[in-house]
């Protein structure tokens, strides 16, 4: 009998202390940090001595220093280019890492839809930490990924529009233009004072295509490339050729020179700086060439921003940007623990300060601490962040891969003057109908 | 000799580990992918049978019939310009040539060493036209001729050309070098006796050196032709394929189906379109040796 009562008591107290022990390594992340034995792994675009690689080792490093001297990290990196192609291949063996960059909109939508990934709005509100991240930035992602929960972190909060050389403008007699009209009347002008009014990234080829979904956006709405994404509007609708035409009629005037399309992103961003051309579409990272003195001659005042041009404010306003947060941050659900919600919990409430602090750029966190000695471009691109109300993806967010690819290639021809934006829109048209 | 070739054991001995091996490496790889080729999607994400859609896709698929066009004149030109220039090469290294025959030898065959993606560089700044002209066209502007000034691998017109010159440039210090080799193993007195008979340059060449160098031609068009029908560095390091699809061969269309868009099953019915070309191809080159 005796045996029976001290058994029953050690199976009570057996069990109540699973239960505690649950309770407060599981459920209660107001406490202090429990120092869970963890080691993550962390797949990369970025080297670790660049961009937000230095951000993540520091970050790791800092946790591991300040609070859990048990947690441990391995990273690594690919090429971007490689980075679809990695993840494919990880999921399909299940051995994704712990946590990884990758590509908002479509690709994530399909890991999203293979159920590899974390819910990150519930780990938001398990942990308490949903007042880190910057709201627009979660509306952002939630909007490419086109689902009512979020399911990656971001790692940037960038505004896109025209860069331009203040010097050029000036000896052309150029205004900032504000409306598509007055865009039009500045480049023909730039053009006749004898300056290459114009450049992108044709050999890269997506500098290309944000042309076209500027002025398709600004004329046809925010939503139309949702839209189209949806079935609801084709691409070959007027509004969305005329998009296309706008961009080959420029290259047919001669306004981004010659041989556009073996020019790539840093290369223009070069002639922009160095005065051989006025204007180039690009996004708030190029503050990062803007303010490296040995890459940028027109100094600390030589490059202003605009945002793309209003066609008609009722349609798409002025406030509106082309937004994006970068390649984002996802984590692999198989793999996802305590362990890595304490660090990601440490993640939240520490990103934005760090990325202020090391980086003076904000990655779509809250922050407290403002950057010491901001550099002017720095500051211009927080000042339009600052003022937009609503944001809009980029030309190939809600296409898939291959719809995507297609876009993005056949701008080559249609800058050439080898495909109109007729043909350009039905080619993709096409391969979307087979999907 | 003769005795241990006429033993069965013995022959299995030695064809054996090699005929494993060469199962291994090449035949399972190919079995796979023909099974792959019924499934649609990736491996683990969404992955699902199929049975013959990918094949009644490929008929309706234009980018393939686009890339498989891209192959063919790819193939056609450098196959012939390879091995060719290696042929008229090696001529030149065994009767023109007196002096410094080692140094342009060696200049000649210096590209076949340099990194593919060096290569790459190199040719896309001699075809610079933004934000400076690059050596030819510097070329063309300086001699009057601002007319043919262009971006010869920013337009569909003349990409895939400019990359078919640089592939040849590549390897036709390759085919020279074994040319040329072959050439040395030509006995001089036959040659000697052809020019006592009144054989002029074109004569000696047609019926004495092309007869005896047949099976290295034929070789070599089978090296030249297998390296082709891969045709994919030298385009991803010169034009990625560009502009539009107009370098993009069908190694590459294979690579952005099965990884970029994640549909493995089609991307191994493309495999298996190259495969078939590679074997037809050879099986075709080598019926002109029949002879022997």
């Amino acid at each position: 009998m005796k045996k029976k009562v001290l058994a029953a008591f050690m199976a009570a107290l057996t069990v109540t202390a699973m239960l505690g022990t649950q309770v407060v390594s599981a459920s209660d992340f107001s406490g202090e940090d429990p120092q869970i034995e963890k080691k993550i792994k962390i797949l990369t675009i970025w080297a670790e001595d660049n961009d937000n690689g230095i951000l993540l080792n520091k970050i790791c490093e800092d946790y591991q220093k300040n609070v859990n001297p048990n947690f441990d990290w391995e990273y690594e990196m690919v090429s971007a280019d490689n980075l679809q192609q990695k993840i494919a291949t990880l999921a399909a063996s299940n051995d994704l890492p712990d946590l990884f960059a990758y590509e908002a909109g479509a690709p994530l939508v399909t890991l999203i839809d293979s159920d590899k990934l974390v819910n990150v709005s519930e780990f938001l509100a398990e942990t308490g930490t949903e007042q880190y991240l910057n709201a627009g930035a979660g509306e952002l992602m939630k909007g490419l990924s086109g689902t009512e929960d979020l399911y990656d972190l971001p790692l940037g909060l960038n505004v896109e529009g025209f860069w331009y050389n203040k010097a050029l403008f000036e000896e052309a007699g150029c205004e900032v233009p504000a409306t598509w009209e007055e865009f039009d009347a500045v480049l023909a002008k730039l053009s006749e004072a004898g300056i290459q009014p114009l450049t992108t990234g044709g050999s890269d080829k997506w500098g290309a295509t944000r042309l076209i979904n500027a002025y398709a956006v600004r004329t046809m709405g925010n939503d139309i490339m949702t839209k189209t994404a949806n079935g609801e509007v084709p691409y070959t609708e007027e509004g969305l050729v005329a998009a296309a035409d706008k961009i080959a009629e420029w290259a047919e005037k001669g306004y981004f020179g010659e041989g556009i399309t073996t020019v790539d992103m840093n290369t223009a961003g070069s002639m922009l700086m160095s005065g051989k051309a006025a204007i180039f579409y690009n996004g708030s990272w190029f503050t990062q060439n803007l303010t490296d003195e040995s890459q940028n001659p027109a100094g600390k005042d030589g490059i202003g921003f605009f945002n793309i041009p209003v066609a008609d404010e009722s349609v798409s306003s002025a406030t509106s940007y082309s937004m994006n947060c970068g390649n984002i941050l996802a984590m692999d659900k198989a793999k996802y623990d305590d362990g890595t919600k304490w660090f990601l919990k440490y993640f939240m409430e520490n990103m934005g300060n760090l990325a202020m602090e090391e980086m003076g750029t904000v990655k779509g966190y809250t922050y407290e601490t403002a950057a010491e000695d901001m550099d002017p471009y720095t500051s211009l691109v927080l000042a339009e962040i600052d003022k937009s109300t609503e944001g809009f993806a980029w030309w190939e967010a809600k296409m898939v891969s291959e719809v995507s690819k297609i876009a993005q290639e056949n701008v080559q021809p249609l800058l050439n003057g080898e495909m109109t934006g007729e043909e350009y829109m039905q080619s993709i048209q096409d391969v979307h109908d087979m999907q | 000799m003769k005795k241990v070739l006429g033993n069965k054991k013995a022959i299995a001995l030695f064809v054996v580990p090699a005929l494993i091996l060469y199962t291994v490496i090449v035949m399972v790889p190919v079995i796979w992918s023909l099974y792959y080729s019924f499934f649609s999607g990736s491996p683990g994400l969404q992955w699902e049978f199929a049975g013959f859609e990918n094949y009644a896709r490929l008929f309706r698929d234009k980018n393939f019939f686009n890339s498989l066009t891209v192959n063919f004149k790819y193939i056609a030109v450098v196959t012939v310009g390879q091995v060719g220039l290696g042929l008229l090469l090696s001529l030149m290294f065994k009767f023109w040539l007196r002096r410094c025959k080692t140094i342009i030898r060696t200049l000649v065959f210096f590209p076949v060493v340099l990194p593919t993606v060096a290569v790459g560089q190199l040719f896309a700044k001699i075809y610079e036209i933004q934000p400076n002209y690059g050596l030819l066209n510097s070329f063309l502007s300086a001699v009057g001729l601002q007319g043919l000034v262009q971006p010869w691998i920013g337009q569909a017109s003349t990409a895939l050309w400019c990359l078919c010159i640089m592939d040849i440039w590549v390897a036709m210090g390759f085919y020279s070098v074994i040319f040329y080799g072959a050439l040395l193993d030509i006995p001089d007195d036959i040659m000697e006796a052809a020019r006592i008979d009144g054989a002029g340059s074109f004569a000696m060449f047609k019926s004495i050196l092309l007869p005896l160098l047949r099976p290295m031609i034929i070789t070599s068009l089978v090296f030249s032709f297998s390296g082709t029908v891969k045709m994919f560095e030298s385009a991803m390091a010169l034009t990625n394929g560009g502009p539009g699809s107009a370098t993009k061969s069908l190694s590459m269309y294979m690579y952005d189906v099965s990884f970029t868009y994640n549909k493995v099953g089609y991307g191994s019915v493309i495999a298996i379109v190259i495969f078939l070309i590679c074997v037809l191809g050879s099986f075709i080159i080598n019926r002109f040796d029949v002879k022997e």
